[in-house]
Parts: C-alpha cells; structure tokens; sequence
C-alpha cells in the first residue's frame, strides 16, 4: 500500500531525474487518490502515450532502484498488460493506450483535466467517468465496489457513461456493452448506490443491437 | 451530534478520521457551509476546520469583506501550487476555477505563470495577469518562454495595458520590444476571436493584436487610468 504522500514523494523524485518532459495518465487507484476518493493505493497505475516515453520512465524509475517484474504474476496470460516495476511495497503498472481490455481513448484524454506537474513528469488524472468504465470491464469485485464510491462521491453524466461505452466497441473491445450491463446489474443488486433505471436500459439496448448488426454481418 | 477527540472526530456516533471528514467537505466551503452539511454549532465547524488545517487539508482565502473561504481537499496536504495561487497573489480580483493544475517540488516563476495564463485565452485570466507585470524581473526567460509558445506579441501587447492600469509597472527592456515588434508581414491576431477593444486601439495597432478589455473591465486596478 502506498499513500498519496509517499506516492507524490516518489513522483517528484522521478519527475526530477527524467531527462525530458513527459505527460502520463493516472488511472484506476492512483486516480481515485487524486481525485480524493481513496487515500491508499496497491499499485500506481500509469497510461503512456507512447513506447518511447515508457520506456524513458522504465530506464529513470530503475535508475532509482525498481526492478523490472513479470507482469504475468499478476494478470496472467491476459493482453495489453502493463510493464511492471517494484521498490519495497511499491508497484508501478506502466500501460499503453491499450489497457487490458480497455482503450484509453481520445475522448478520455481529453477529458484528463485535472493536472498535477512533478519536475518533468507531467500527470493527468483520468475523468472519473472514465474510471467506471474501466473498472467495470474488469470483473473484479473490488472494482465494484471502486465504482459504488465513485458514483458517491461524484456527479455522473450517465450520458458519458453510455457513450464512452459504444466507444469502446469500436475501438475494438466487443464485450464493452456486455460487462458494463452485467456490472451494473450486480452493483444494483447489491442496493448500496441508486442506478437510474435508464441508463441500464440503454445499455441493454445497444447490446442488443449489437448482438442484431453482428448477426446481421455474419448472413 | 459530533463530539472530537484528539484524532477523529465522532459524527453521528461514528468515528470519522480527518481524512475522511476532508473528503466529505471536500470543495468550497465557509463556516456557515460546514455548520449545515454536518448540522453542528458554529463554534464545531471553526473547531473542525482548525483540525483539518493542522493536517493540511484546508487552503483558505479571503472574500472583499475579509469573510473567510476555505478550500478543503485531502491533496492539500501534498503542499502543491498552481499558477492560480499566484495569479490570485498579485491580481486584485483572484480568479475562482475548478481547474487544477498543481505543481510540486519547485514554485513556478512569474514568467511561466504570466505565460500560462495568456494562453489559456479566457478574458477573466488576461485580467488577472497584468498584475504580473509588476513583477516580471527575468525579461529574457519571459521572452524564451513566450516565444515557445507563440504569443511574444500578446505579452507585449498585455504589458503595454499594464503599464497604464497597474502603478510601478517597470520599462520593458528595449531589446523585448524590438524582438517582439510585428513585421510588415504580420496578421492581425485576436486574443479571444471577435473581439477587438475601444478603450486600447492604439495598442492594438501598435502589436497587431485585437484585445478583448476596456477601461471599464479594469476597475480593480489602481493605475494611471482607472
């Protein structure tokens, strides 16, 4: 477990000895912590853009003493797993674009607004919208329960939710709709948050529509 | 009913430690603010915020009647600035947003803090930022940085404004102006599109730049003009 402070401490020293200016995104806990939803985080979750500045972190976060780590200790044979690093009880997931299941999309760049600089390390905090999303194609039960306290103490626009939701199915996450659909039935279920009862339907309704135009392709 | 203890605070017979108390307030808050959300006498809420500053979760700022409002974040704690805290140092009227860009380890200088609010092209920082020019001491880093940017002309043009709403604005070094002066070349640019000024035309002319502010938008300053 790290704490925000530990955890900007080491982004100043990072952020410190990078040879250049880079911009990262901070999702899953590290997000929450900034966004002040949580005040510990197992792993410090980290979107780059591009190799190259990933690799530059990687290079400048060894230099400090992590050492590389099997990503497939923790997720397995999925795809899109992060590049891992670890000092102590510290754990950095360095991903791409391409997270897991999920795309780190131009619409969740863009709505990156909250900005904190450490040095050369410039890092955005994903919008919490983006959060659910990506959490809810997870399938964890600690992400469902990630998701109830966002939706507490946030304000959700359900229309962002739905609409980043067919997003990424086009950018290439077909069961997007699917896992959204079940987690939220499940969230429900456990009746801690409110659900408008809308957006379930909406969501059910695009993923039969996608179920009719896949059917449709494949005659 | 809350009831404190030296660590956490008890609020409806639950224990509430102040990192939790910090994200339940968080955002924008007065005494009045706190006494309603958490339905506790006024002197509890100026006891709570007393809590919440020792563990670094409050910023506090000042309204014209010298009412105090307070900035409640766990992140306070984490020591940042943004260029709005400077902005709001100098400027006469500080700007509210919900934008947060914080800075750690190091404290922007007013170069790059002057830079940072022209291009975030909004009337209200153009305002704020002339104070600054009171302050600017490296004029090459200002020139190196607006450069980078492409808008040496909007901070020439900016300072030229400054210079007559802002007292003890100092001289602009001769070797600023002549880099920053417009060639025959140039266009005409606008700081917000549509806009152009009554009070400023000869600025505008002068550095080819239409520039959304009036005298009258400028009351706050103290200057020659206003």
């Amino acid at each position: 477990m790290i704490t925000i402070q530990e955890q900007q401490l080491l982004f100043v020293d990072i952020g410190n000895k990078l040879p250049k200016k880079m911009t990262a995104y901070a999702i899953g806990g590290t997000a929450m912590m900034f966004l002040g939803i949580k005040d510990t985080t197992l792993d410090i979750d980290l979107v780059f853009m591009n190799d190259k500045d990933r690799l530059v972190f990687n290079e400048t976060a060894k230099s400090l003493g992590f050492r590389e780590m099997d990503s497939r200790v923790v997720y397995k044979t999925k795809d899109n797993t992060p590049e891992m690093l670890k000092l102590g009880e510290v754990r950095f997931d360095l991903f791409l674009p391409k997270v897991i299941t999920s795309s780190f999309s131009e619409k969740m760049q863009e709505r990156a607004k909250q900005i904190h600089e450490f040095g050369n390390l410039i890092i955005k905090i994903a919008d919490v919208h983006d959060l659910i999303i990506m959490k809810a194609v997870t399938g964890r039960e600690k992400d469902d329960i990630d998701i109830e306290r966002i939706i507490k103490d946030s304000k959700i626009d359900w229309e962002i939710l739905i609409e980043e939701s067919q997003n990424q199915i086009n950018l290439g996450n077909e069961r997007a709709l699917m896992d959204i659909g079940y987690t939220f039935e499940k969230i429900e279920k456990r009746k801690e948050i409110e659900i408008p009862k809308n957006f379930s339907d909406k969501i059910w309704k695009l993923f039969n529509k996608q179920i009719r135009d896949k059917s449709k392709k494949l005659k | 009913m809350i009831h404190l203890t030296m660590e956490n605070v008890l609020i409806d017979n639950h224990k509430i430690s102040p990192i939790d108390l910090a994200i339940k307030l968080r955002g924008l808050a007065t005494i009045a603010i706190i006494q309603e959300r958490l339905g506790i006498d006024r002197a509890r809420a100026i006891y709570l915020v007393y809590k919440l500053r020792k563990e670094g979760f409050v910023k506090t700022s000042y309204e014209r009647d010298r009412m105090r409002v307070y900035r409640i974040s766990p992140l306070n704690a984490l020591g940042g600035i943004s260029y709005i805290d400077i902005l709001n140092k100098y400027a006469p009227v500080g700007l509210a947003t919900s934008e947060i860009y914080e800075i750690y380890g190091r404290i922007p200088s007013i170069e790059e803090t002057l830079v940072y609010a022209i291009t975030q092209k909004n009337v209200r920082y153009y305002i704020a930022c002339l104070a600054l020019f009171r302050q600017v001491r490296d004029w090459s880093k200002l020139y190196q940085l607006a450069k980078e940017k492409g808008i040496v002309r909007e901070v020439a043009a900016l300072y030229d404004i400054s210079r007559l709403v802002v007292p003890k604005v100092r001289k602009m070094p001769k070797r600023f102006k002549n880099l920053a002066a417009p060639k025959k070349t140039d266009k005409y640019k606008s700081l917000v599109k549509g806009f152009s000024s009554d009070s400023f035309q000869e600025i505008e002319k002068k550095w080819k730049i239409y520039i959304p502010l009036n005298y009258i938008d400028l009351m706050d300053y103290r200057g020659v003009h206003t």
